[in-house]
């Protein structure tokens, strides 16, 4: 059957669990595996496919600082979700 | 050699700078209008040229009425295109969508503005999904979905990209989509737009800017 798409309150808990690991991977200097525990809740949080994008979105991000903090401007996004 | 002149009396001069006077004023008012009257003109073409947002489209409202576009002229409108499995951006565009409207409700000066939300993922925002997604947001925003043709004919109509991703295990899939919030003036016809990076203060000017200058535009 259909899944129901997840209510506001449980993408305020799946956001807030993301933050949560990422604040620990910025902490971490990037190690994944000093954050395990946090990256296991950030997956139980968060519908698998959006855990697959938040990944790829932070990916893109660390890109975009990589390239902006050498002094390239990257063309502009269009912002496609 | 010119002969003397005798001088007009005073009030004859005097009638005679109020004649050409308001003449010269006649004529330039009558000049501006016609400015104007051609500026509409052009840009009334080039909207049309657009053709943004043309056709109709038969839709369902989230309480599970049928709405057409024609059911919209005549109101502002505020449109956005997302779907409800959306991760971030569609929720945190639509709480901008709801913040700028809320901020124009304060002005009681303004005519009222109406808060749209359509779906690009029919395949699973049925009425009762749509109905609970929206109800997160602004109180009169209004969800729309309906068959898959229609939903992506509205789409298409508003150059709205659309493309359903890989699905996994689960069936769940993400969609991604142009990430933009329209303005609809009464007349049905787009007026503007704004990306991620305006922010509701941002759209709440813009939009309220339109109002106060809105002009019908001639057929």
């Amino acid at each position: 059957g259909k899944m129901s798409a997840p209510s506001m309150q449980e993408r305020k808990a799946c956001w807030g669990a993301r933050d949560d690991f990422w604040r620990c991977l910025e902490a971490q200097g990037e190690d994944a595996a000093r954050c395990q525990e946090l990256r296991l809740a950030f997956e139980a949080r968060c519908p698998q496919q959006w855990v697959k994008y938040f990944d790829k979105r932070r990916d893109f991000l660390k890109y975009k600082k990589k390239l902006e903090s050498e002094g390239f401007h990257p063309p502009e996004t269009t912002g496609k979700a | 050699g010119g002969g003397g002149r005798s001088p007009l009396p005073l009030w004859q001069r005097l009638a005679a700078v109020a004649v050409l006077g308001g003449a010269a004023a006649g004529a330039w008012l009558h000049l501006r209008a016609r400015r104007e009257q051609e500026r509409r003109r052009r840009r009334a073409r080039e909207l049309r040229a657009l053709a943004l947002g043309q056709g109709d489209f038969e839709l369902v409202d989230h309480t599970g009425r049928p709405r057409r576009k024609a059911d919209f002229l005549g109101q502002w409108v505020l449109l956005y295109f997302g779907f409800t499995h959306c991760p971030d951006v569609c929720p945190d565009e639509l709480e901008k969508l709801s913040r700028a409207v809320e901020l124009l409700e304060a002005d009681a000066a303004l005519p009222p503005l109406q808060p749209l939300f359509v779906t690009v993922d029919p395949e699973r925002d049925d009425v009762a999904a749509v109905a609970r997604y929206v109800r997160d947001f602004h109180p009169r925003l209004l969800g729309l979905t309906g068959s898959p043709e229609q939903v992506r004919a509205a789409g298409g109509a508003y150059r709205v990209y659309a493309r359903a991703g890989p699905k996994d295990q689960d069936g769940d899939y993400i969609v991604d989509h142009t990430v933009v919030i329209y303005l609809l003036g009464p007349d049905g016809l787009f007026l503007d737009y704004y990306g991620r990076a305006k922010t509701p203060a941002q759209i709440a000017d813009s939009v309220r800017r339109h109002m106060q200058t809105y002009e019908p535009l001639p057929d």
